[in-house]
């Protein structure tokens, strides 16, 4: 089964790349650049948000449990894909949200459970994408410890090397880019 | 498959195969929620959980909220005469009315962070009923149109709202419910988000006859009561 994940480059879908990065040895999706981020499943099923398409990439490779191991994981997931969805972008409420995450951080390495799940790649994408968070990052410790040891692992370097460079503000120096 | 009831009672749920073995403790879920925004699925959901499991349902107030209308504090039907016995309940159910930006949900028995959204604690609760189903493609698409009632239907423009609308016509001109040829959580929400919006009876066609389905099914009562 190979799947097709087209990609606005402009505002990349971090999330469900990295998604199809982590299932990529069970399942095969080629990603192209384009005008709307979609994933195409069939002819009558097409995913264009970021967490559907999250969704259903960690259900066709159950084995990494990346949606959780029993149904209380698989709600906590739920919980922080919305989490970073809805109170991670913009800037309003930004250090309110942050706060939850360093209590939720406190004592854990992973948010849900003890591996990795769609609710550590979704938290994370949020912030590598928010222009915010690197001047707010420092005040919340356990976030930075979490975020920067995710940071460091290979899907997570490579995603964020590749993809976020287009995420710079304009400046005099890359505007020729444009 | 035409009836959810009936179908989820063929196949009832196993509350230990979903929630882990019992460990003797009653098995308690707190739902925080703003009496401003009721929220209509959990009420739905908590009716069809009283007709599979042996549910102490309670309703409190909290003190960040002034008043509640009576309809609200009766919303989860008359107290259980045997309330005062714990052990003999499968579930309990709190609903806290409490001046909360977003509906949260702690579930007392696991070690599970505080849910919150509509949206996540209806898959919760609807997973307590029904499994999801199997297929990935038809799991997500329920989850999909889940999230877009939730944020577009019930919370988003005019403009959102209609564009929705118009999906929804469009996916009911295919396939008898939302999310294909079975009743879904994603109908569960979507009904309850158009009763919310006040847009049924500007709803287009196929958006009609399929609400006339919907409550065909009789488990929309306690979104009908408090509109």
């Amino acid at each position: 089964m190979a799947l097709n994940l087209t990609i606005n480059t402009t505002n990349p879908p971090l999330g469900a790349l990295l998604a199809a990065e982590h299932v990529k040895d069970s399942v095969k999706v080629s990603v192209e650049e384009g005008k709307d981020t979609r994933l195409h499943v069939s002819d009558v099923i097409q995913f264009s948000d970021c967490n559907s398409i999250s969704r259903y990439l960690a259900r066709v490779a159950p084995a990494l449990g990346l949606y959780g191991s029993n149904t209380m994981e698989q709600t906590e997931v739920d919980h922080w894909l919305e989490f970073s969805a809805q109170r991670l972008c913009g800037n309003s409420g930004l250090a309110v949200a942050l706060a939850e995450l360093d209590k939720a951080l406190s004592l854990r390495t992973f948010l849900v459970g003890h591996s990795l799940t769609l609710a550590d790649i979704s938290v994370w994408a949020s912030l590598k994408g928010h222009v915010e968070w690197q001047s707010q990052g420092k005040s919340f410790s356990h976030v930075s410890r979490w975020f920067f040891f995710l940071n460091s692992q290979v899907p997570f370097s490579a995603v964020g090397n590749k993809y976020t460079k287009k995420h710079v503000p304009l400046t005099k120096s890359n505007s020729d880019e444009k | 498959s035409q009836s959810f009831s009936s179908a989820a009672l063929k196949s009832p749920t196993d509350l230990d195969a979903v929630l882990g073995k019992d460990l003797g403790a009653l098995r308690d879920i707190v739902v925080n929620a703003n009496p401003a925004h009721p929220p209509l699925s959990l009420l739905v959901l908590h009716g069809l959980l009283c007709q599979h499991y042996r549910v102490l349902s309670s309703v409190h107030v909290h003190s960040s909220v002034a008043s509640v209308p009576p309809q609200l504090m009766s919303c989860l039907g008359p107290r259980h005469p045997d309330s005062y016995a714990r052990h003999m309940f499968q579930l309990g159910f709190t609903l806290i009315w409490k001046n909360v930006p977003k509906v949260q949900m702690k579930f007392s028995i696991q070690n599970m962070c505080p849910i919150e959204g509509e949206a996540n604690i209806a898959r919760f609760l609807y997973k307590l009923l029904v499994p999801y189903p199997s297929d990935p493609a038809v799991a997500t698409l329920v989850d999909s149109w889940v999230d877009t009632a939730f944020f577009q239907l019930a919370e988003g423009s005019t403009k959102e709202r209609s564009a929705v609308l118009r999906a929804l016509n469009s996916a009911l001109g295919r396939s008898p419910w939302v999310a294909g040829s079975e009743y879904s959580l994603a109908d569960m929400a979507c009904y309850c988000c158009v009763m919310r919006s006040g847009s049924a009876s500007a709803a287009p066609a196929n958006v009609q006859r399929w609400i006339k389905s919907c409550e065909n099914l009789g488990h929309f009562k306690p979104a009908k009561m408090l509109q």
